[in-house]
């Protein structure tokens, strides 16, 4: 009778012992992206870019870690970019609004890129009607101007603050190309006109002038 | 009724007095509140009530910097018109930022100049209070756990102490009984010796705890397998979601925020790969937004002004930058080929189709396998879009419509499963 209770004990000790084996296998590290088979033909010599590679320095391997991704030889120019020739300053967003125009065409292909792009880049902060109401506005320390009250501001000047950014809003010429700014501005134009843009003999026409935005 | 339609001219009277009242009452109300409404309408974009710089200086003291309030009051009015008549001090602070203060002339109204000076002096700053910490579904403290393998050797090395010592008691025990007794002296018998003998007479429990072990050495086994290459789990319990340098939440950005994915992720249409945002698209906003609502959200948003460089003090980039190590989830082997372009823009694939709901993820989780076998599941259901709106392809789609009569051309009807499509 006593050593069938030892047996009993003994047989459950390790029963759980087992049980806590098996499920702790179970668990992985959340951390760990699992086994690598066969290494080498994961990771190819050729650089990936959004990856670190280890810095070799004189054969040796350094502890520090290096980004594909590197800046591009000194003077090199990408396909298809122009320069945007106006500076960053108050003279260059004045010379920007005299100057520039868009060269796109003003049609329902370039206004549903626009709107496309101003639903990705835009709306967020300057709201979908452009009434500055977007959920980020909300928390930034004061919203942008409503586009509404800029009625007059000329296109060459949007475009200007798109590429460079003006008070508390950033720079966009790294995330949209000339090109799409430009749609970007042919969308703001729809926004703020719906019945299209007076030209400019009926510019009078508009209501009251807005303020002269610097 | 009949008495008020007798009496016209009272009844205006009163409604017109009524009018008049409100009219005033409201009027009043509004001048007390507007200061704040105008100065977060017009100012606060550029303005802060401390001392750090926007875009233009802190207001915190202003009071005692400007000569006078009707210097400031006209100042707000139209600075151009200050810095050209060759006041000092606006030639002074014309110099502060390369940007020109907004000409307010036409905009506001003295009165509202009047409302929102009286705003910024009465200003003063909350005292805050303890931040009250939300449901938890962030910043949950990590456990310090000692590893379970190291618990169980140690238990294992102290069960196998106290063998031996019991075993060396109960021999001199019982020497000591059979020297009472006068019995000849037990002789030591090893351990194994002993456990051979215990084996021999417990056969049915030796096989029992055979069979166990060598169970449990093959769902190790088993499980170890599972594991090779694999990140994912259908069950979403063995999920690969790696902590990440800043602990940076889908859910609060691209959730509650709807900011879009390609606001951040801007290569998905014209590159293999979708790219993580450099800083400075952080920036973009963070340069506003610099406190946190969740615990330790602060101490977060500061990590990204430690790689910017950027002093939020005094508002300019003026410190070393330093890169952040994100920590890749989605990771493809290098022997395969995937361009995020062809799937996003040319397949109108979304995000969520590979990349699960990231939009509820605090920190994301590699949620789908990745492997070789989903990829051509998904390549045999998914329809090819713009078959019949491509005019340039036509010629080709046509040929495709005649070959698959009435079925749905999917990728791998245009050679989405051949080998080389994707490795060479």
């Amino acid at each position: 009778m006593n050593r069938k209770i030892t047996k009993v004990i003994s047989l459950m000790a390790v029963f759980g012992c087992v049980a806590i084996a098996f499920t702790s296998c179970e668990k992985r590290d959340a951390n760990s992206p699992g086994v690598e088979f066969m290494p080498d033909m994961y990771r190819s010599p050729s650089l990936e870019s959004n990856m670190a590679y280890v810095k070799i320095e004189n054969g040796k391997e350094t502890g520090d870690t290096l980004q594909a991704n590197r800046m591009p030889v000194a003077g090199t120019i990408a396909r298809g970019y122009m320069p945007y020739t106006y500076p960053n300053t108050a003279e260059g967003y004045e010379a920007a609004g005299a100057n520039l125009h868009n060269p796109l065409e003003n049609n329902a292909a370039n206004l549903k890129e626009g709107e496309e792009l101003y639903g990705k880049f835009c709306v967020h902060c300057h709201g979908a009607g452009g009434e500055a109401d977007g959920l980020v506005a909300g928390k930034l320390p004061g919203p942008p101007p409503a586009y509404s009250t800029l009625k007059n501001l000329p296109e060459g000047k949007m475009f200007h603050t798109i590429t460079y950014g003006k008070g508390l809003m950033g720079a966009h010429a790294p995330l949209l190309s000339q090109e799409e700014r430009w749609k970007v501005v042919l969308y703001i134009h729809k926004l703020q006109f719906p019945n299209g843009k007076p030209t400019a003999s009926d510019s009078a026409a508009v209501a009251k002038p807005a303020a002269p935005v610097k | 009724m009949d008495t008020l339609f007798k009496k016209p001219k009272k009844q205006i009277f009163a409604i017109f007095s009524f009018l008049f009242l409100s009219l005033i009452f409201s009027t009043n109300n509004a001048f007390a509140a507007d200061g704040e409404k105008i100065f977060k309408q017009n100012c606060a974009v550029c303005h802060s009530l401390g001392s750090n710089k926007i875009t233009g200086p802190g207001l915190a003291g202003v009071f005692t910097r400007v000569p006078s309030e009707q210097w400031m009051h006209s100042w707000i009015k139209n600075n151009d018109k200050m810095i050209k008549s060759g006041d000092a001090y606006a030639v002074q602070i014309s110099k502060f930022d390369a940007s020109q203060m907004t000409i307010f002339e036409s905009t506001l109204s003295d009165d509202d100049i009047t409302a929102v000076m009286k705003f910024i002096k009465e200003y003063k700053p909350k005292v805050e209070g303890p931040v009250v910490a939300d449901t938890g579904n962030t910043g949950t403290p990590k456990e310090e756990g000692v590893n379970p393998l190291a618990i169980l050797i140690g238990v294992i090395a102290f069960l196998i102490v106290i063998v031996a010592v019991l075993r060396g008691v109960r021999h001199s025990l019982k020497n000591l009984q059979n020297e009472k007794m006068g019995l000849p002296e037990e002789e030591a018998i090893g351990p194994w010796t002993e456990l051979k003998q215990w084996i021999s007479s417990h056969k049915r429990t030796t096989t029992v705890i055979i069979l166990i072990i060598t169970g449990g050495l093959l769902t190790s086994a088993w499980y170890g397998l599972k594991g090779i290459g694999v990140y994912a789990d259908p069950d979403q319990k063995m999920e690969y979601h790696p902590e990440q340098p800043i602990a940076f939440s889908h859910k609060i950005h691209a959730g509650d925020n709807a900011i879009n994915c390609q606001y951040c992720h801007s290569g998905v249409e014209r590159s293999k790969t979708a790219g993580i945002p450099s800083v400075n698209v952080c920036m973009n906003c963070h340069k506003g937004i610099s406190k946190g609502k969740l615990p330790g959200g602060t101490e977060e948003i500061a990590k990204i002004y430690a790689a910017a460089g950027w002093d939020p003090e005094k508002g300019e980039y003026n410190k070393p930058q330093s890169p952040i190590k994100w920590v890749k989830v989605h990771n493809l082997q290098d022997f395969v080929f995937f361009s995020h372009q062809q799937h996003v823009k040319v397949g109108k694939q979304e995000c969520a189709t590979c990349h699960g709901d990231v939009k509820t993820m605090t920190t994301v989780a590699q949620v789908k396998p990745l492997t070789m076998g989903w990829c051509i599941d998904c390549h045999k259901k998914t329809e090819v879009p713009g078959m019949k709106d491509n005019p340039y392809y036509e010629s080709l789609h046509k040929k495709l419509a005649e070959k698959y009569k009435g079925q749905p051309i999917t990728v791998d009807k245009m050679g989405g499963i051949d080998c080389v499509r994707c490795h060479y």
